[in-house]
């Protein structure tokens, strides 16, 4: 079963034409890494599914079309949405910030709280006097608090330091068993460890789907990716 | 934009008509009366032609524009009035002050961008009536206006009888005004005022600064309000501290609404047209018309501002480009029943 | 110092009135992006249903039945900004000069309907006896209005601020109005905080309507005009979306004016306004107002 189909999906942006007839299936109960060099769409599908900009073509969780709806439905149907500049409520303390993105009757504060004890020390800081790594987990925390079909992470590793990358990516590994993923990720290293499955995108298409076990061949990353494959 | 080919003759004609109307006591345009409402709107169509460069071509929301065309009427009046000026140093001396005035108050807005750009003009735009309301100085003659000394103009602006050439000149003001902005805009500056309107970062991407052109876009429009508001002097004898009100500009801005932004013809349709309608709508309440409605339904028909307002509201919400998008809409419609392929919608 | 003191407190009760028109424009802006010119359309509703409840339902005129004005006229604003939002904002989603446009076009219209109904002459607002009573501090004799105008202010911030800080929809707001989008993609309808901004900032002006009314001692549909301006000032010099802000540069904004006033006749206004220049050009937020908006 797959968790979310894209059918020709389009969108265009001021003009340009930023995604090309757009069509992957992200499979349920996996990680799925979206991959690709920068300013291919892979920000712009995850913006295009949480319907915050206008796109043509279909979209649907579980076979249920989304498409069109207004975001806040399309995230009420269980969608959790880390975004790339993770854009927490900087004037928000932490605990506003969790209990703003409350859905659920019984949210899994539990859960957060276990992957990310520094939360609970900080729930009365502003968020906006969070480091990086810290507003990262923020992000990451207020997916959680609802039990969610899939959630969309956008590059939750960008711009953090080496030390915090390692701890934001073992709380991946540890959402990975839980809940479906759609990982937008440029750490291949993170992305080796989590993946299970793979889409890239060139130029705003799809160009790969498939196992990821072809992360391991250098000369797939090198074409694909445009990276050198040396990060083992 | 209006195809030339087409309107030539039509605009030709109607420029005659009104030309030589009142000389041939043409119809309703022998009536004093008549034309000094038409030369009023023809000023005031004018003027919305200037506030259409500013806010239809280049994008620039200024609630101050109405200070220009004040500063125009005033200076030229105080100069004649208290420092017994001749009109023909006078208004040239008032045009250059207030093209000096928009550089001032453009250089200082401009550092703001969008609402905020709004609101600090609507701020330099109400320092400006305050000036003229509360007769700083004793040249204002506060909120009674000051009325232009009759002596000191030209015999042929003065009295009922000359109210025709009055006439004239507004309708030479239009087309002067109308020529000088269809120059500007098609010019190479024009294209960057256009294209700031649409996208400011793409345009500084190319190297231009945008701020210059915004300036220029809005000195030109300065400058220009104040030749307007010399004319009206000349026209209402009278400069009027509501001229420098926000309200003159709210109104500019309904005029070019409804006309339709970024034509030029069409917001000067849309400042004639107002400003007909206000002044007749106004007769209206004098008139036996209302009488028998209802107080409930006649009071707010006897006010102009209810049904202009109405007629915004309506434009803005179901028909954006107004008077002149709606032309454009049917004339496509026309073209592509007629096939041809080239019929496109401007702007 | 008697002069001090009066001048001082005129200012302050001026500028609870300021807060009370700001408010609703700095949140409605704040989180909507929405330049609202029909706010003032809110003040002159609010203002005839304090004088139509005050001289067709009571009978009598007291502290009571002022503060129940107050609060109907409230009310009525309150309302009547819900159904512009309904009608007419909603529908031109995320399009802010239209917006902005449309609500030129309603505060005329509206203006119009008043006018055509009730004429342009100013209509006794019945306002309780000791409100031309004095106060003595010092040897200062100060009206016992302006300490209403205070006093109600007063409640309303802190009624406004306990709403944006401990509810929920008060949560919504305060996120909302710094970072819209991200809200909804939580599965919040933010639309639903757009309409409380605009019931509160509604009510606000509605009240604010009531008290201008009692402090001109008078109704007419022209007695918005100025304070919207003042109301724009308020919010621009205090910071858009910050009702501290707007608390702050109402208060200063009232006493400069008034102490400009005092001393240079017919200035305060004008000093106002390069006030508000000045601040624009050194700290285009605003006083309290975050960057990047």
């Amino acid at each position: 079963m797959n968790a979310i189909t894209l059918n020709n999906v389009d969108v265009y942006l001021s003009g340009s034409h930023v995604l090309q007839n757009v069509s992957f299936e992200v499979p349920s109960n996996k990680v799925t890494a979206l991959l690709g060099r920068n300013g291919v769409g892979k920000t712009t599908t995850l913006r295009a599914i949480m319907g915050l900009i206008p796109s043509t073509g279909t979209i649907s969780l579980f076979d249920k079309p989304i498409h069109g709806m207004p975001t806040y439905k399309i995230a009420h149907s269980g969608i959790g949405y880390v975004p790339e500049d993770r854009e927490i409520f900087s004037t928000l303390s932490v605990a506003e910030n969790l209990s703003l993105a409350v859905r659920d009757e019984n949210p899994n504060y539990d859960l957060v709280y276990k992957l990310f004890p520094e939360l609970l020390q900080r729930a009365s800081q502003r968020a906006g006097t969070l480091s990086g790594g810290q507003q990262q987990m923020v992000a990451i925390a207020r997916s959680l608090l609802n039990k969610n079909q899939i959630i969309l992470i956008d590059e939750p590793t960008k711009g953090l330091a080496p030390k915090l990358v390692g701890e934001v990516a073992e709380a991946l590994t540890h959402v990975a068993n839980e809940t479906t993923m759609l990982l937008v990720e440029q750490n291949l290293a993170l992305v080796r460890s989590v993946a299970e499955h793979i889409i890239v995108m060139s130029q705003g298409s799809v160009v790969f789907q498939g196992d990821p076990s072809n992360l391991q061949n250098d000369e797939f990353v090198h074409s694909m990716l445009g990276v050198s494959g040396g990060l083992h | 934009m209006l195809r030339w080919k087409y309107s030539r003759p039509l605009l030709g004609i109607l420029i005659l008509i009104l030309a030589i109307g009142p000389m041939l006591s043409f119809g309703m345009l022998k009536e004093p009366g008549i034309q000094q409402t038409l030369a009023v709107a023809f000023l005031y169509g004018a003027l919305a032609l200037t506030y259409d460069m500013l806010f239809g071509f280049t994008g620039l929301l200024s609630f101050g524009h109405a200070l220009f065309f004040a500063s125009g009427a005033y200076v030229t009046a105080i100069l004649i009035d208290s420092y017994k000026w001749p009109w023909y140093i006078a208004i040239p001396t008032s045009i250059a002050t207030s093209a000096i005035l928009a550089v001032l108050v453009g250089s200082a807005s401009l550092r703001t961008k969008g609402i905020t750009f709004a609101m600090v003009t609507l701020a330099f735009g109400e320092a400006g009536h305050v000036v003229i309301s509360r007769n700083f100085g004793n040249l204002t003659n506060g909120e009674n206006g000051l009325p232009i000394n009759a002596d000191r103009v030209p015999g042929i602006f003065i009295g009922v009888i000359n109210t025709k050439y009055l006439f004239w000149l507004a309708l030479a003001v239009l087309i002067f005004v109308y020529a000088a902005i269809w120059w500007v805009t098609q010019s190479s500056a024009g294209r960057v005022f256009s294209a700031l309107r649409d996208n400011e970062v793409r345009t500084s991407v190319l190297g231009l600064n945008p701020n210059r052109y915004k300036l220029l876009s809005f000195v030109i429009a300065g400058t220009l309000a104040s030749v307007i508001g010399s004319a009206m002097l000349l026209v209402s004898g009278n400069a009027a501290p509501r001229y420098a009100t926000a309200d003159t500009t709210i109104a500019l801005l309904l005029m070019v609404i409804l006309g339709g932004s970024g034509t030029r013809w069409g917001a000067a349709l849309g400042g004639i047209l107002y400003s007909i309608a206000s002044t007749r709508l106004q007769d209206l309440n004098q008139g036996k018309a209302l009488a028998s409605l209802p107080k409930i339904i006649s009071g707010p028909l006897s006010e102009p501002a209810f049904i202009l307002g109405l007629l915004f509201i309506f434009i803005v919400m179901f028909a954006p480009g107004g008077l002149s998008g709606a032309y454009y809409r049917i004339r496509l419609r026309f073209l592509q029943r007629k096939g041809e392929k080239t019929a496109s919608i401007p702007v | 110092m008697d002069t001090f003191v009066l001048i001082a407190i005129t200012g302050i009760g001026l500028g609870a009135l300021f807060f009370l028109v700001a408010s609703g424009l700095s949140l409605i802006y704040g989180l909507m992006g929405v330049l609202n010119f029909a706010h003032g359309t809110f003040l002159t509703v609010g203002a005839f249903a304090g004088l139509w409840i005050s001289t067709q339902v009571f009978t009598i005129s007291n502290t009571w039945t002022f503060v129940g004005a107050m609060l109907f006229g409230g009310l009525a604003g309150g309302v009547f900004a819900l159904l512009v939002e309904r009608l007419v904002i909603t529908r031109l989603y995320e399009r802010h000069i239209e917006q902005a446009l449309v609500t030129v076009g309603v505060a005329l219209v509206v203006g119009a309907m008043l006018s055509g109904w009730f004429g342009n002459d100013p209509r006794l607002l019945p306002t309780p006896h000791w409100f031309i009573n004095t106060v003595t501090i010092g040897k200062a004799f100060v009206p016992v209005d302006r300490f209403l105008y205070i006093g109600a202010s007063l409640v309303l911030l802190i009624v406004l601020t306990s709403i944006l800080r401990f509810t929920r929809i008060g949560l919504i707001i305060r996120a909302g109005v710094e970072n819209r989008s991200m809200v909804g993609a939580l599965g919040i309808n933010v639309r639903l905080a757009f309409s409380a901004v605009f019931f509160l900032g509604g009510f606000a002006a509605g009240l604010g309507g009531v008290l201008v009314a009692a402090y001109q001692s008078g109704v007419t549909p022209l007695m918005s005009g100025s304070w919207l301006i003042y109301g724009f000032v308020v919010v621009v010099v205090g910071g858009m979306g910050s009702l501290g802000g707007s608390a702050l540069a109402a208060l200063l904004i009232g006493v400069v004016n008034q102490f400009t006033n005092y001393y240079f006749p017919g200035v305060g206004d004008f000093v106002i306004v390069f006030l508000l220049a000045a601040v624009l050009l050194t700290r285009p937020q605003g006083l309290l107002g975050k960057v990047g908006r």
